[in-house]
This record gives C-alpha cells, structure tokens and sequence, in this order.
C-alpha cells in the first residue's frame, strides 16, 4: 500500500501558492541544507519530537520507551510534551482530510500545496493523492527538484503549480552544502520550463553561500536562459536553527548565520529577471 | 493625522489629566429622600451634574470632560450606601436626537405629558428634569466655553444641544453632550450604533457646503481621541470593557448596501489612531465585495482585534424569527460587544445570565453515566439538563427589570411615546438574552466520553469519573487520552454533532420564551469573562480541562486541545443554524502576525474572512498576534504600554489587564506558529 508520513498540514498557508492553501508536508528528504529550517523534514523515519520548554525531567518517558525515547513515551508525558513527528497516511486518507476544505479552499482560487521534506521523493503516493485531487481544486507542488527526469515528468502531469528552489549553481558547491548533486535538478528545471506549467523560482539567501555574486549571476544567467522572467528571493531566516533540538539534533550550519544576505537585485535585473524580495532581513 | 489632532493624541497619552479629576463620591441622600424611583434618578442625576465643573483640555474641540472621578451615591431607609448603576448595554435614538435637538424632545415630551393626561406624569416630571438638568449644565458649559473653550466649540454650543446641529462638527459636539451626560448617569456600555448612517447627511451635507474633507476628517479622527479620556471612569470588567462600540455598513430589507464615504473615513480613521475606543464593527453578506474585506483586514493587521465582522445573511433573519419587527431587524447593530440589538428601540437586558454546558455536561455525568448503557441515553440526560438550566434562567430572572432611567428613556424610542421608563418596559424591545459558555469544553467532553467509554471501552465508567473527581491526579495518561480525542474547531463531526445538539437543546428551551417585561429571551453564544468565572467552580472535565481551568472564548474553541487550523475552525463553527443564537457572540481566531507580513497575506486573510461568511457563520472577530511579544509584555510591561490586544467583545491595553485575561489570551496562541 503506498503510504507516506506526514508531519504537518497547515491550513492556512498564506506564502506558498494562489489564494487560501492547504500544505501539506511530507516527511523525508534527500538533500541536507545546512541552512534547513525544517529539520523534521529531514528524515524517511518516523522519530519522537520533543518540546523543549517544561519537561521537570521526571524520567516518566523513558521508562515507558523501555531505557529510551520511542513510541511507547508519547502518551505518559504529564506535560504533553512528546509527539511522533509522522504521521502515516494512504493516498485516500488524506484526501479524505483535504476534501473538507475544499470548499474553503477552491471557493478563494487557493488550493492544495505538497511540500516537505521533499515531496518528490514519494512519487508514488504524490502522483496518486494528486490524481485524486485533479478537477477538485488547484494542486502545487514545492520542490528542490532532485529527482530522476521520469519521477519529476510523472507528477509534473499531475501538477498545476510547482514553486520551485534554486540553490547553488555550482556542481562543487552543491554538493558541499546540501550534500546532493545539482545535475538533475537543473535538468528537471529545464524540463518544467519547457512544458508550459506556471511555476516560480525561489531562491533562498544564505550568508556568504547562495548570495555571492558568483551564484547570483549564475543562477540569473540560468534563469535567462531559460526564458525565466521572474524570481523570489528568501532571505535566510535566523530562527532556522530552532526545531533542531526538539528532535534531538544540533544545528551548526557552515556559514555566518548573523551575516545579512545580500538580495542583489540588480543582478537579476541587468539578466531580465524581476526579483522579488520576500520577506526576512537583508541588505542589497 | 493633522498636527493639532496629533497633539491632541499625546495629550491624551500622557493620561496627566485623570490625575487632576476631583476625587470622591457625592452624597445625594438627602436630595431625594422621599422621592419615587424615577425622580430619585433625575434629581440624583442633577445633583451628580451640579457637582462637575466644566473643564476643556488643550487641543481639545468637543469639551463636556469629567472633573470628578466618581459617581453619586445615597444611604437608603436601611442605612446601607447605594451606588446604583443605571440601565446600559444598549443603544439611544442618537438620529432622533439629532434631527429634533434637546429643545425638541423637551417639546415631545410636554405634549405627550399633556395628551397623556396624568397616567404617567410620574415618568415625565421625571424626564422632564432630567433634560432640564441636561441643558443647565449646558448652559453652563456654554458660558465657560465663552472664555476658556476655542471659539469654534462656543459658536456649536450657541446651536446645540439645544437646537439639532446643522454641521458634521456641531453634530459630534451633541453626540459628546450625550455621552457626557449619559455616563454621568451611570449609563453603562452604550454603543455608538450606526454612525456612518446617521452622521452622513451631516458629512455629505458639508462636503456640499464646501468644506474640505480633510477639515471633516480631522473633526472625526479628534472626536474618535475625544472618546477616549474619560473612558478609564466607565470600565466595566477592565479597561476597555465599555461598550463603546460603533457599527458600519449593513443591508436594508430590499438589499441595497448602506456602507459608504463615511464608512470609509471611519475605517481609515481607526487605522491611523491606533486606539481602543471607538471599537469598529462591520456588517457584510456573502455579496460584499473583497476590497471591503481588504481594507478591514489591514485593520486586524494592526493588532487591534478589530474590526468584528456580523453577518447580515445570519443576523436580519434570525431577529426577524425571534419576533423583531424586518425594518428593525435590517437596522441591527451592537449593543456593546456582540449583542445583536436594535438602536433606539431596544432596551434589552442581553447579558442577563448564562448557559454554562461543561457544567451540565459534568453534573449529569456524575449523575447517570453509570447507569447509561449507551452514549445516546446519556446524551438525552444531558439534554435534560440544558433545558433544565434554561428553565432556571427563565424562571430566576423573568420580570427582572433595569434600574429607573428617565434620562437615558428620553432616547429610546417607545419610553417618550408610553410614558413608560425603560424600567417600566416602555421600549419597544425589552428581550433578556443569555450568554452560551463553553460550548466547545462541552461537546469535547461527551465526545471523549463517548469515545473512551461507549466506542473503545478503554477506561470504565467509575476509573473516569474517579479521574475526574481527583483533578486527574494519578491519571496523566487517561487525561493526555482525553486531550487527543475528537476537539470541536477541528471540523470532526465526532464533536460537532454534539455541539449541535446542545446549542439546538439550549436555543430551543430559551428563544421565543417570555419573560415577564412584554419581550423573550433570546440564546447567544457569547461568553465575555464568563470564560473565567463561570470555570472557577467547575471540577475537571472529561475533555482533560482541569479544575477550574478556563473556557475558551464566546464561540470559539477550547483552550485545551490541539488546534487543527484555522480552516478546520471556521467549518467547525459554520455547522450550525447559527440564525437562532443572535444573542451574539463570535467566533475568536489567532492569526500569527507574520500571517500579515506581506500584501499577499493580508489578501488571503481577506479571503478566509469571506470563507466564514459564505458559510453562514454570524460573527468573527480575528487576532493578529504575536506570542513571544505578549510573553514578554507581561514580563516587562513597561516596554509595552501601547499593546493592544482583544480580549472579548473589547479590545484593551494589555499590560493593564488582570492576569487571568493576560493568561486567556497567551494560551489561545499556545499553537500559532
Ligand atoms: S515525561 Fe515529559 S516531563 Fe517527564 S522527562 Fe519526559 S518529557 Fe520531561
């Protein structure tokens, strides 16, 4: 039975697609920002988050889990403060979730967002839930892009909308900070130009790694070439590194975290591509 | 914002002024010693006004300010002091006041007290004396005004109140001259009703004149400042409870949209002041276009908690079935937080009581769980109860009546034409209405109940109502199973279904039933800070509140499970024939404020907005808030004086808030991110 975690639906996302979405996110994802502000994201195995403030360290969780932290711990909190971060769910299921908001949903052109994690790395179960949704309402997907050109074709027949990251131009450089290769997620982006789906391009900014003007250029270049007209700049986000502890893990990402990204706006623009800033903090 | 209104503000702001008000009370016992009920009010009233001093600050163009800080009192045959608190929580005939002016209603009186032929001088004289007191002190006003006011005040004073105001700006000056008069009164929670429809022709009228729209919205952003500075003397539960509500927009019988310019210069005004007073209601319909959502939405963007959004397809209907004449009914607006009322017309008692559901649930529970072989039984006790309880309200309060109040009686419409005081039900409308608390905690529970016991039979009757009884001591693991059952807002019909029943059980045993004052009650879904005092008694319930633990808001869902989302909640609280519960009370949604950090979101919060409506929810009231922000304001309320935050049908500076209603409102964003 095709099936995937789902560690979170937002129901009102106001930044990730048209009108009022749903996103929905999956769990598990190939590459490894270091900048990844969804460490929950990160990993195909369900696994317990703990929330940090107010545990009196009565020692109740770990005897449940048999010396350890595990599913058994979840339920004896007496502050609540455990959870399984997947949760696991048919194709049918969630549509089953999703089709009481569509009314909402579709009624304000918003629709249903996927994200992650990185969604693509479930295509079975994406391409299926998509299926479900098709003629019901309005389907996006956000995506690094990493994927074989097969998987990334089969749901882009399923896809009305892709946001679409756009990290490091450089193969080197990719491969050092997200710890995967660029080479298909540059060729499914030449893929999702050429098919005529509405998409955008974001950009994240992270200090002194994607905001350089070697990357920037590269990436507006990229952009031109192929007959991109627009892209949204993500300033790095200084909280990125707070979910980490809640499960279990330490942040210590590679680069200045306290360095302001720089936008570069005017790159973009002397290569015909309208950036558009989001929000976050950053000089230009 | 012009410069003098500007000054004006940080007038305002620095508060100095309360600290010059004269202190103490005034002893009117001897005044009305031997008087009937109704003169005892007028004469006390006049005393009350023959002890102010009029008083103007800088910048300020309306005057009419409280030189004293307090309020008369009178020691009674039994020796015991009375201050007793006039009629409120409704709204005058501000338009008739205005088009007839003071000596106007002073001449409808004569002649009614004449054509009357002595059935109720008793209500007359009193009238009477009490618009005579009124125009003294505005005589007395005017001569101060002369030396010590700007001319412009003095030259509106040579017009009004006595005559009707013939500007926009003498307009607002009557409309000060009432609100002066009528809180000296001790008229608690008085609206300010339509303002954009009957201040209108006085707006448009001038426009036509020839005055520059800037001079005219100057004179509204000073006279919204001006509702502000003696607010601190009329709070009601805290500072910000007092009512003074004004309400925009709205459809008439045949459909035809009433918002308009001043609609808009009153949205535009309340953006830029910032203020807690006057707080902004906006009636709409499932037709009303996005852009008037978009501009209202940049008003909940500003943290204020307005504006509260009333439902014109919900509301007219529902008036209309509980017997409102369908003019009246289409000309509704706010009592003072949410009650649906008539202006004018209406001299309804809205907050008489309250239902309180956890508090039947967990009483029939102890009751007869052991002896209900199934959920259903249980559920028909239950609904016993509620209608049980309704009957209590209807019997404990049928016949109750306001406080003697010919001053405010001169302004609602039915007391002048009877001669009959409010007190007396000479209002055309004199309905109770109830507060319904709770309803989410209620439902949560049976449905937990329902689940744990009757479903999956994983806990006995006796282990649950043990648990409960000990506060879930010693049961963590039962309660944290409770917490994760079926949650009303979390559009699960497991809960929603029994919601439904309850709200149906209580509108059915409260609408419609007489009440001893010519009118009816009427079952609301507010629950003001009943969320409080009405949980303080209440043992643990099978949702796993514990003790005392408080309800979440009005209509909104608990504070102790887990929220889904916002749109979960909306369809969660759009299941019901909400058209039987307009006693009011809305739904309450935190937004994060990063929610509203781009065009883009406040658009989509716009739309969720919409959503509601469309669905046929009543009333909303949305939050932008930040939780590390109010987390730190009450850590370190010197560096947040200017935080406002709603907190029922109100909206207050939150470092001046008692802790509980700090705490309420910083465990409803325990789960925004
Ligand atoms: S059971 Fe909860 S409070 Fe106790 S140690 Fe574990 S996380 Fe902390």
């Amino acid at each position: 039975m095709k099936q995937a975690l789902i560690f979170s639906v937002e129901e009102f996302s106001v930044h990730d697609g048209p009108g009022i979405r749903a996103t929905v996110f999956l769990k598990g994802c190939p590459l490894r920002c270091e900048w990844c502000h969804n460490p929950e994201g990160q990993r195909f195995e369900n696994e317990i988050v703990k929330s940090q403030a107010g545990c009196e360290n009565c020692g109740a969780c770990v005897k449940a889990g048999g010396g350890r932290l595990n599913e058994k711990s979840v339920g004896v909190c007496p502050n609540r403060l455990l959870r399984m971060s997947g949760e696991p769910y048919t194709p049918s299921r969630l549509f089953e979730r999703l089709r009481r908001l569509l009314p909402i949903l579709s009624g304000a052109g918003g629709g249903v967002t996927f994200s992650g994690g990185e969604p693509l790395a479930h295509p079975d179960f994406l391409q299926e839930t998509l299926a479900l949704l098709k003629g019901q309402t309005h389907r996006a997907v956000q995506t690094s892009g990493y994927c074989d050109a097969d998987t990334f074709r089969y749901i882009l027949g399923q896809t009305d909308y892709f946001l679409y990251d756009l990290k490091l131009l450089d193969p080197a450089l990719h491969k050092r900070y997200t710890g995967a290769d660029n080479a298909p997620i540059l060729g499914n982006f030449r893929i999702l130009c050429g098919s005529g789906k509405p998409f955008i391009t974001r950009i994240p900014l992270i200090p002194g790694v994607t905001d350089t003007e070697e990357n920037l250029t590269a990436a507006a270049r990229f952009l031109r070439e192929n007959g991109v007209k627009t892209a949204e700049l993500l300033p790095y986000n200084r909280l990125a590194g707070s979910k980490y502890a809640s499960v279990g893990r330490r942040y210590a990402p590679g680069f200045d975290e306290n360095a302001l990204p720089h936008a570069r706006t005017d790159i973009f623009r002397s290569f015909g591509v309208e950036p558009k800033v989001l929000w976050g903090d950053h000089v230009d | 914002m012009t410069e003098h209104t500007k000054q004006l503000l940080a007038y305002l702001k620095k508060a100095e002024y309360r600290r010059e008000r004269t202190p103490g009370m005034i002893d009117v016992t001897d005044e009305i010693r031997g008087k009937s009920d109704l003169l005892r009010d007028a004469l006390r009233f006049r005393v009350m006004l023959e002890n102010e001093t009029p008083k103007i600050f800088p910048y300020d163009n309306f005057g009419f300010r409280r030189s004293r800080g307090d309020f008369a009192y009178y020691t009674d045959e039994n020796g015991s002091r009375s201050v007793q608190w006039s009629a409120g929580n409704l709204t005058p005939d501000y338009p008739k006041a205005l088009a007839l002016g003071m000596d106007g209603l002073r001449a409808e009186l004569l002649s009614k007290r004449e054509a009357d032929g002595g059935a109720h001088a008793d209500f007359y004289t009193a009238a009477l004396e009490t618009v005579d007191a009124a125009l003294d002190y505005a005589d007395r006003y005017r001569e101060f005004a002369k030396n010590h006011a700007p001319d412009v005040l003095y030259r509106a004073l040579c017009r009004v109140p006595h005559g009707p105001p013939e500007s926009f700006y003498e307009a607002c000056v009557f409309l000060q001259f009432m609100i002066f008069t009528l809180r000296c009164n001790r008229n608690t929670h008085l609206g300010l009703g339509r303002f954009d429809q009957y201040m209108l022709p006085f707006w448009r009228s001038d426009l036509e004149k020839g005055v520059p729209e800037e001079t005219l919205f100057e004179t509204l952003e000073e006279f919204f400042v001006s509702l502000n500075f003696d607010a601190d003397i009329y709070q009601g539960m805290q500072l910000g409870d007092n009512g003074q509500s004004l309400m925009l927009g709205g459809y008439d019988l045949n459909g035809q949209d009433r918002y308009n310019e001043l609609s808009v210069a009153v949205m535009n005004a309340s953006l830029e002041l910032r203020l807690i007073d006057p707080k902004i209601n906006l009636r709409v319909n499932s037709k009303t276009p996005a852009e008037r959502f978009l501009l209202a939405t940049r008003m909940t963007k500003q943290g204020l908690g307005f504006p509260q959004y009333a439902n014109d397809d919900v509301v007219v209907p529902g008036l209309i079935r509980l017997g409102y004449a369908p003019e009246d009914a289409a000309d509704y607006t706010v009592a003072a937080c949410w009650e649906f009322s008539i202006p004018g017309k209406g001299a309804e008692i809205v907050n008489i009581d309250q239902m309180v559901f956890p508090k039947v649930v967990r009483r029939e529970l102890f009751a007869h769980l052991e002896a209900c072989d199934s959920f259903d039984r249980l559920l028909e006790y239950v609904k016993l109860g509620v209608a049980f309880d309704a009957g209590e309200i209807v019997g404990k309060h049928s016949g109750h009546h306001y406080p003697a109040s010919p001053w405010l009686s001169v302004f609602i419409e039915g007391c002048v034409q009877t001669g009959k005081d409010v007190s007396a039900y000479g209002a055309k409308y004199n309905n109770f209405g109830a507060h319904g608390v709770g309803i989410a905690n209620a439902a949560d529970s049976l449905a937990a109940v329902r689940e744990v016991i009757y479903d999956k039979k994983e806990c006995t009757k006796t282990e649950l109502l043990r648990a409960l009884e000990k506060n879930f001591e010693g049961y963590g693991e039962l309660r944290n199973r409770l917490l994760s059952c079926p949650k009303m807002g979390s559009d699960d019909d497991r809960a929603d279904e029994i919601a439904r029943v309850l709200l149906e059980t209580y509108a059915d045993a409260l609408n419609g039933k007489p009440n001893g004052a010519g009118g009816i009650f009427r079952a609301g879904t507010g629950s003001a800070h009943e969320y409080y005092y009405s949980a303080r008694n209440v043992g643990a319930t099978p949702d796993g509140r514990k003790a005392g633990e408080m309800y979440g808001s009005g209509f909104s869902p608990s504070l102790t499970g887990r929220p889904t989302g916002p749109l979960s909640c909306i369809r969660s609280f759009t299941k019901y024939d909400m058209t039987r519960l307009v006693n009011g009370g809305p739904l309450s949604m935190e937004l994060h404020d990063s929610v509203f950090r781009d065009e883009e979101g406040v658009e989509k919060v716009a739309q969720l907005v919409m959503a509601f409506i469309r669905l046929g929810g009543h009333q909303l009231q949305l939050n932008s808030v930040n939780r590390d922000v109010l987390l730190d304001a009450r850590e370190h309320p010197e560096a947040h004086r200017d935080l406002i935050v709603r907190v029922w049908g109100w909206s207050g500076y939150f470092t001046e808030l008692d802790p509980q209603y700090q705490a309420h409102i910083i465990r409803r964003t325990e789960f925004l991110v």
